[in-house]
C-alpha cells in the first residue's frame, strides 16, 4: 500500500493542532466530571431539604444570607468568566486580550475575597441544621475550585509576554474559558438554590 | 503593568525526588495539625489530623516535583517543556517524576503488587482470626480495624490493578500513539498512590476505622482518628480516579493512529474506554461525600446526623451511587483482557466483536442504575425495591453478552493452552459462580436473608478476585515478557495456575454454604458448630496466599535470575503492541504506525499485518 508522508513543519503543526484537539477534548471531560461533583451537593440539597429531619433543615431559623450580597459575589464571577471569555477569543498582542485578561483575574481576585467574606460572616452557626451544612459545603467546594482556577488565571496574565506560554499555545488557553464559565455557571444554579429555593 | 514584558528563564532549584517529597511532607504534616488546631473548630483532633495529611501530602508531590509546572506558570517563568525521554533511561527513571508513560506503568506494578501484598496479609490475618469461634484470637476492638483496613487497601488496589499498570503502559502501545495525552495527570495519577497508600496504613496508629470499606455514618461520625485516614487516602484515590479517566479517555479519543477506526481498537483499550468513563463519573461524587464526612467531623456540620436535620441515607445514597459503578471500574478491564487474550490463544477472530462492545457499554450504562439494592435492608421506600431489582438482574444481560462472545470464540477452536490462558479460563469458571451467584442477591427476599451473611462476601470475592486478580494474572503473564523484557517461567505459571485456581475455589466456595448456614460477616465469633468449615476455608486461604507468593517468586526469578530476553513477540499475535521491539523503545514507534487491519484476523487466509509500520513522521491522532 502507498505510504503517506509529511515534512518534519507539516508534522510540528500537526502536534500544535493535536495539542488544541486534546486539550479541548480533555476540558470537557473535566467538566464533565465537575457536573457530577457539584450534582452531588445538589442531590444533597434537595434530599435533606424534601426530609427535613427532626423538623431541622432550617432550625434556629437559619435562613439564606443577604440575597443582594450573594448577587454581588455571583455578578463578579460572572463578570470573571465572560470578561475572560471574550478576551481569549482575541489574539494574544490585541489591546483588548491584553486589557480583557488582567480584568478577569481582577474580578476572579474579588469574587473569591467577596465568597471568602460571607463565609466568615454567615449569620448561622453550622450545627444550626441541613440547610447550614449544605450552604457551607457547596459554596466552600465552589469558591475554592474557583479560587483555584483563578490562580491558574493568574498564571495565563503572567505567561503573556513574548514566548510566554499563552502566546505560544493559545488554544489551550482560550479552552480554560469554557472552566470558567462552567463555574460561573455552577455559581448561578448554586445562588438560585441556596438564596432563592432554600 | 500586570503582564509582563518578557518571559523569565529561571528554574526552581529543588531537587525533585521521593526523598524530598518525604522530607518535606513531615514537617508539612505537623504544620496541618497545628494549623487546625491554631483555627479554634469545634473538634480540633481531626481537623488537625485531615489537615496534617492535605499539607502532607501537598509537600509530598511538590517535593516530587508536581508544583514546578504552576509556579514557573504563575512566576511568569519559562515552563519546563515536557523533558525528552531519551535523557534518562537509567533505574534512577523508576524513582522519581517520569512523564513516559512506560516507566508509569512500571511504578504503578511494583507499588500496587507492594500494596497487594500488605492486604494479602491483612486477609490472612483475619482468617487466623477465624480459626476460632470466639474471639481469643482478635479481640471485637481489633477486628473491625482489621477488616477496615484489608477491605480498603483491596478497594484501592482493584481500583488501578489493571488501569494503572497495563493501561497506562499498553494503551499507548496498542492505539499507535507516542504517548499520553495529558503526562503529567498521567503522572500525578500515580504519585497520589503512594502518600494515600501511606495515609491509610497510618490508621493503624490511630486505632484503625471499624466501618469496613463503606465508611457508613453515624459509625463514622463517631470513630477515631482513624476514620480521617479512611477520609483523605480515599479522596486521594478519587483523585486518582479523575485524573487517569480525563487522561486515558484524552488519549484514546485523540491519539489514535491513522487507520486505527473505533470497530479497529482492541478489546482491552475499549475496557479501559468504559471503565474510564465509569471513574470520570462516579468519583467525584465520592469526593463530595467525603467532603461532607470531613466537614461532619472537623467543623461539626450536621450531613448525616438525623437529629440536626441530616440523614445517614444521604451518604448511603452517595457513597453506592459511586461504590456500584466502582465494581464495574473493577471488572469492565477484566473483561477486557480476557476478549483481548483469547482470540490470540483461540486462533480465531474473537466471535462477534461488536457485540462485545455492546456488552461492555451495556454494562457501563446498566451499572448507574443499581445501587440503591445495597440499600434492600436498610429500610428504603419498599415502593423502589421492584425497580432496582430488575435492573440489578438487566446487568446480568451485557454481563452474558460478553461471556458469550469469549465462548463463542473458544467454540471449535484449537486452543492454545499457556499460562494466560489458563487464566483466562479460570476467570470464567470463577466469574460464572460470582455472577449467577449476584443474581440471587439481586432479589429483593434473597438479599434481605443473605446480605449481612458470607454468601454476599463469597459473591463479591468470586468476582473481584476470581474475575479481576485471575484476569490480571492472566496480563501479567502475558504482557510482563514485552514490559520487563523477559518471559515469566512458564513451569511455575502452570503450578501458580493450577495452585491458585484450586486455593481459591477451596477458600470461597465454602464460605457460600457458611452464609446459607447464617455466619454473619464482620464479626469475629461465629457458631461452633461452623468451626470445621472454617478452619478449611482458612487452612485453603494459606494456599491462596502462597500461590501468591510463588507469583511473586516467578516474578523476582524472572526479572533477576534469567539472563535470556524475551523475543519481540513470544505469543505470535497480531495486535499492535507486539509489532515492536521488546522492550518498546522509548517513543514506542520510530514512525506514526497506519493501521490496516484489525487485531484478531487470524485464520483468515490472505488477512493483512495489522499495520504498516512504515507510517507517516509526525504526530498521531484522528483514527
Amino acid at each position: 500500500m502507498a505510504v503517506r508522508t509529511r515534512s518534519y513543519e507539516a508534522a510540528a503543526d500537526a502536534e500544535a493542532l493535536l495539542d488544541t484537539r486534546l486539550v479541548a477534548v480533555g476540558t470537557w471531560l473535566f467538566l464533565a466530571a465537575e457536573i457530577f461533583f457539584f450534582a452531588a451537593w445538589w442531590f444533597a440539597f434537595f434530599y435533606l431539604r424534601a426530609l427535613n429531619n427532626n423538623q431541622a433543615w432550617r432550625a434556629h431559623d437559619a435562613g439564606p444570607p443577604s440575597k443582594g450580597y450573594g448577587a454581588v459575589v455571583l455578578a463578579l464571577a460572572l463578570m470573571t468568566a465572560v470578561s475572560y471569555f471574550l478576551g481569549s477569543r482575541q489574539p494574544t498582542r490585541t489591546i483588548l486580550f491584553r486589557l480583557l485578561t488582567p480584568v478577569a483575574l481582577v474580578f476572579g481576585i474579588a469574587t473569591c475575597f467577596f465568597q471568602g467574606y460571607e463565609m466568615w460572616h454567615l449569620g448561622f452557626g453550622l450545627t444550626d441544621g441541613g440547610y447550614p451544612s449544605v450552604f457551607s459545603g457547596m459554596t466552600g467546594s465552589w469558591v475554592i475550585q474557583f479560587a483555584l482556577a483563578t490562580a491558574w488565571l493568574g498564571s495565563i496574565v503572567m505567561q503573556t509576554g513574548p514566548a510566554g506560554d499563552t502566546v505560544v499555545r493559545r488554544r489551550p488557553a482560550a479552552s480554560f474559558a469554557w472552566v470558567l464559565l462552567f463555574l460561573a455557571a455552577m455559581g448561578v444554579v448554586n445562588y438560585v438554590l441556596l438564596y432563592l429555593v432554600a | 503593568m500586570l503582564i509582563p514584558e518578557r518571559v523569565s528563564e529561571r528554574r526552581l532549584s529543588i531537587p525533585n525526588n521521593p526523598i524530598t517529597g518525604i522530607l518535606l511532607a513531615i514537617p508539612a504534616y505537623f504544620a496541618g495539625v497545628w494549623f487546625g488546631t491554631l483555627f479554634g473548630l469545634n473538634d480540633e483532633r481531626n481537623t488537625g489530623v485531615i489537615l496534617g495529611y492535605v499539607f502532607a501530602t501537598a509537600a509530598f508531590l511538590a517535593g516530587v516535583g508536581f508544583l514546578n509546572y504552576p509556579l514557573e506558570r504563575l512566576f511568569g517563568w519559562r515552563v519546563t517543556p515536557i523533558s525528552d525521554p531519551d535523557e534518562n533511561r537509567g533505574i534512577g527513571r523508576f524513582f522519581r517524576l517520569s512523564l513516559d508513560h512506560k516507566v508509569i506503568g512500571i511504578q504503578y506494578l511494583v507499588t500496587i503488587l507492594l500494596m497487594l501484598l500488605f492486604g494479602g496479609i491483612g486477609a490472612m490475618l483475619i482468617r487466623t482470626s477465624l480459626l476460632v469461634p470466639d474471639a481469643s484470637i482478635t479481640p471485637p476492638g481489633n477486628y473491625l480495624p482489621l477488616i477496615g483496613l484489608h477491605s480498603v487497601m483491596m478497594i484501592f488496589i482493584t481500583s488501578a490493578v489493571i488501569v494503572g499498570p497495563f493501561g497506562n503502559y499498553l494503551v499507548p502501545l496498542m492505539i499507535g500513539a507516542r504517548r499520553m495525552a495529558f503526562p503529567r495527570l498521567e503522572a500525578l495519577s500515580f504519585w497520589v498512590v503512594p502518600p494515600a497508600a501511606v495515609i491509610l496504613a497510618a490508621a493503624t496508629f490511630w486505632g484503625g476505622f471499624p466501618t469496613g470499606w463503606t465508611g457508613y455514618p453515624p459509625l463514622s461520625e463517631q470513630a477515631l482518628q482513624g476514620m480521617d485516614s479512611y477520609i483523605v487516602g480515599f479522596t486521594l484515590i478519587a483523585i486518582a480516579l479523575v485524573t487517569s479517566g480525563v487522561n486515558m479517555l484524552a488519549t484514546i479519543i485523540g491519539l489514535r493512529a491513522p487507520g486505527m477506526t473505533w470497530t479497529r481498537l482492541p478489546m482491552f483499550v475499549w475496557g479501559i474506554f468504559t471503565t474510564s468513563i465509569l471513574g470520570l463519573l462516579a468519583a467525584p461524587v465520592l469526593a463530595a461525600a467525603l467532603t461532607m464526612l470531613a466537614m461532619d467531623r472537623s467543623v461539626q456540620t450536621t450531613f448525616f446526623l438525623a437529629s440536626n436535620g441530616g440523614s445517614n441515607y444521604l451518604w448511603e445514597n452517595l457513597f453506592w451511587f459511586f461504590g456500584h459503578p466502582e465494581v464495574y471500574i473493577f471488572i469492565l478491564p477484566a473483561f477486557g483482557i480476557i476478549m483481548e487474550i483469547v482470540p490470540h490463544f483461540a486462533r480465531k477472530p474473537l466471535w462477534g466483536y461488536r457485540t462485545g462492545v455492546v456488552g461492555l457499554f451495556g454494562v457501563a450504562l446498566l451499572s448507574w442504575f443499581v445501587w440503591q439494592h445495597h440499600l434492600f435492608v436498610s429500610g428504603i421506600a419498599p415502593v423502589l425495591r421492584p425497580f432496582y431489582m430488575l435492573s440489578t438482574e438487566l446487568i446480568s444481560i451485557p454481563t452474558g453478552i460478553i461471556f458469550l462472545v469469549t465462548l463463542g470464540t473458544l467454540w471449535r477452536a484449537r486452543v492454545w493452552f499457556t499460562v494466560p490462558m489458563l487464566f483466562c479460563l479460570g476467570f470464567l469458571f470463577n466469574f460464572l459462580i460470582g455472577g449467577i451467584s449476584g443474581v440471587y442477591l439481586s432479589d429483593v427476599p434473597t438479599d434481605v436473608t443473605l446480605h449481612g451473611s458470607y454468601f454476599s462476601m463469597a459473591h463479591f470475592h468470586y468476582t473481584i478476585m476470581g474475575g479481576e486478580i485471575f484476569a490480571l494474572m492472566a496480563a501479567c503473564y502475558y504482557w510482563l515478557p514485552k514490559m520487563t523484557g523477559k518471559m515469566l517461567s512458564p513451569t511455575i505459571g502452570r503450578v501458580h495456575f493450577w495452585m491458585m485456581f484450586i486455593a481459591f475455589n477451596s477458600t470461597f466456595f465454602p464460605l457460600f454454604l457458611a452464609g446459607l448456614l447464617n455466619m454473619p460477616r464482620r464479626v469475629s465469633t461465629y457458631d461452633p458448630s461452623l468451626v470445621g468449615l472454617n478452619r478449611w476455608v482458612s487452612i485453603s486461604a494459606y494456599f491462596l496466599f502462597a500461590s501468591m507468593v510463588l507469583f511473586a517468586g516467578n516474578l523476582i526469578y524472572s526479572w533477576f535470575f534469567v539472563a535470556k530476553p524475551a523475543v519481540a513477540n513470544p505469543w505470535h499475535a497480531r495486535s499492535l503492541e507486539w509489532q515492536v521491539p521488546t522492550p518498546p523503545p522509548v517513543r514506542n514507534f520510530d514512525r506514526v504506525p497506519v493501521i490496516v487491519a484489525g487485531p484478531y484476523d487470524y485464520g483468515i487466509p490472505n488477512a493483512r499485518p495489522v499495520a504498516d509500520l512504515g507510517g507517516i513522521v509526525g504526530a498521531t491522532g484522528g483514527g
